[in-house]
């Protein structure tokens, strides 16, 4: 029965079909004069953002970024090493070349029910949105959804800690320590940055940002959608990013 | 091919009625491939145009050692496959049900269900045979070119696309065959 049914569809026939799916169809017009007129919009104005970020650290980690204020001096060398880091990292991460970041937060400051908040706002993954009642919940304080917001949105270390990830749960935007505007554009930044890229000459997969991808020329690129699909293939993950863990 | 080289390098100098030529040469065929990748025309339509803005915004970078096929197809299949990246997470967090996203399907001008055994089993088989099935079927490419295109072996290339066959073919099979 199995085989009868096996043999109704021959590998000719399935290419057949296949031809006829994948067959193109027309191109929507004036395409070509909608991209352009994107393209001269592209000022994403994020960069603004980052000249005005202060940045303070101790020996443990970042434990404050904030804009229009001048950031307290790092009194040790680790301190200086780490805001140093930040910096780079953010750098990067807002021009779509980081979808992480490796630099340590030091929120021993911060007092216990923000902590947590904080650290579930942390397993949001890259590119996502939560609503504030996921934290709460997450937390285990499924009433507690005000008092979240509040949290997050005293969070001492914005962008690192990505309060920028949790949204209400109608869709609207919430509040942001940087402004709205830049919540939706940091949101829209995430959307199109990869998160798993492959080197085609060394086969080596990594998360984006991480040190190899840096000397990687653009045209050696490859996206992968998850370090199995990037096995399957013949390539094996990065022992410095370690994109599987 | 050498006429298309010559057509990027005048988009790499700025020359926007190349570029319109070109987005004209290849909307067709990308939205096709994503249309398909993706199962809806709305996110197709997205990941064409992001693709066509990252070959404007970087055609100084096109390396003419480079068919301008496998460029663009590179750029495209990037921007779809971290867009299957993401679908599986939503997924997981159960924003969109994958049943949603095939109801959603029809990409072409086919009618959606003219094809739905076939979408549900191609749905089924692996993110990277399903890319390489695409760009095969779309734009009769090579192995070579498929191959460059991924970044892969020629030898992976065949393997993938046997397999996803193979595994078609059963699923097709399991369902009492396709449309003849």
């Amino acid at each position: 029965m199995r085989d009868g049914k096996h043999r109704a569809t021959t590998l000719d026939q399935l290419d057949r079909l296949l031809a006829d799916y994948f067959r193109p169809g027309d191109a929507p017009p004036a395409l070509a004069r909608r991209i352009t007129a994107e393209a001269r919009r592209s000022g994403r104005g994020l960069e603004a953002l980052e000249d005005r970020l202060g940045i303070e650290a101790t020996p443990r980690g970042i434990s404050l970024i904030r804009t229009g204020r001048a950031a307290g001096k790092p009194t040790t060398a680790a301190a200086r090493h780490l805001v140093e880091q930040a910096r780079l990292e953010i750098h990067e991460y807002l021009r779509g070349q980081r979808a992480f970041f490796r630099v340590p937060v030091d929120l021993e400051a911060v007092p216990d029910f923000q902590r947590r908040v904080l650290e579930a706002a942390r397993q949001i993954p890259f590119g996502e949105a939560r609503p504030y009642a996921w934290i709460a919940a997450r937390i285990g304080h499924p009433r507690a959804v005000r008092a979240v917001g509040t949290a997050l949105g005293r969070n001492p270390v914005p962008l690192i800690v990505p309060c920028h990830r949790v949204w209400r749960r109608d869709g609207g935007v919430g509040g942001y320590i940087f402004g709205t505007p830049v919540k939706d554009r940091l949101i829209a930044l995430e959307r199109i940055t990869p998160v798993l890229e492959g080197c085609t000459s060394t086969r080596i997969v990594c998360r984006v940002g991480c040190v190899h991808g840096r000397h990687m020329r653009p045209d050696n690129r490859v996206v992968f959608a998850s370090v199995d699909d990037a096995r399957s293939v013949g390539y094996r993950p990065c022992k410095v990013c370690r994109p599987a863990a | 091919m050498d006429a298309e080289r010559g057509l990027m390098l005048k988009v790499a100098r700025g020359d926007q009625g190349a570029f319109a030529e070109l987005a004209q040469r290849y909307a067709g065929r990308l939205l096709a491939v994503a249309g398909r990748l993706l199962g809806s025309r709305a996110d197709a339509e997205d990941a064409v145009q992001r693709a066509f803005l990252s070959c404007y915004a970087g055609a100084s970078g096109y390396n003419p050692r480079w068919a301008v096929s496998t460029w663009v197809y590179r750029i495209l299949t990037n921007i779809c496959v971290d867009e299957l990246r993401r679908r599986t997470t939503r997924e997981a967090h159960a924003e969109r049900t994958t049943m949603a996203a095939l109801a959603a399907g029809s990409a072409n001008h086919q009618p959606p269900d003219a094809y739905l055994d076939l979408h549900r089993a191609l749905a089924r088989v692996p993110r990277e045979a399903r890319v390489l099935l695409a760009l095969r079927y779309v734009d009769g490419l090579s192995y070579g070119e498929l191959a460059r295109i991924r970044g892969i072996s020629i030898n992976t290339v065949k393997s993938q696309l046997a397999r996803g066959k193979t595994l078609l073919r059963d699923e097709l099979g399991k369902r009492g065959a396709g449309h003849a």
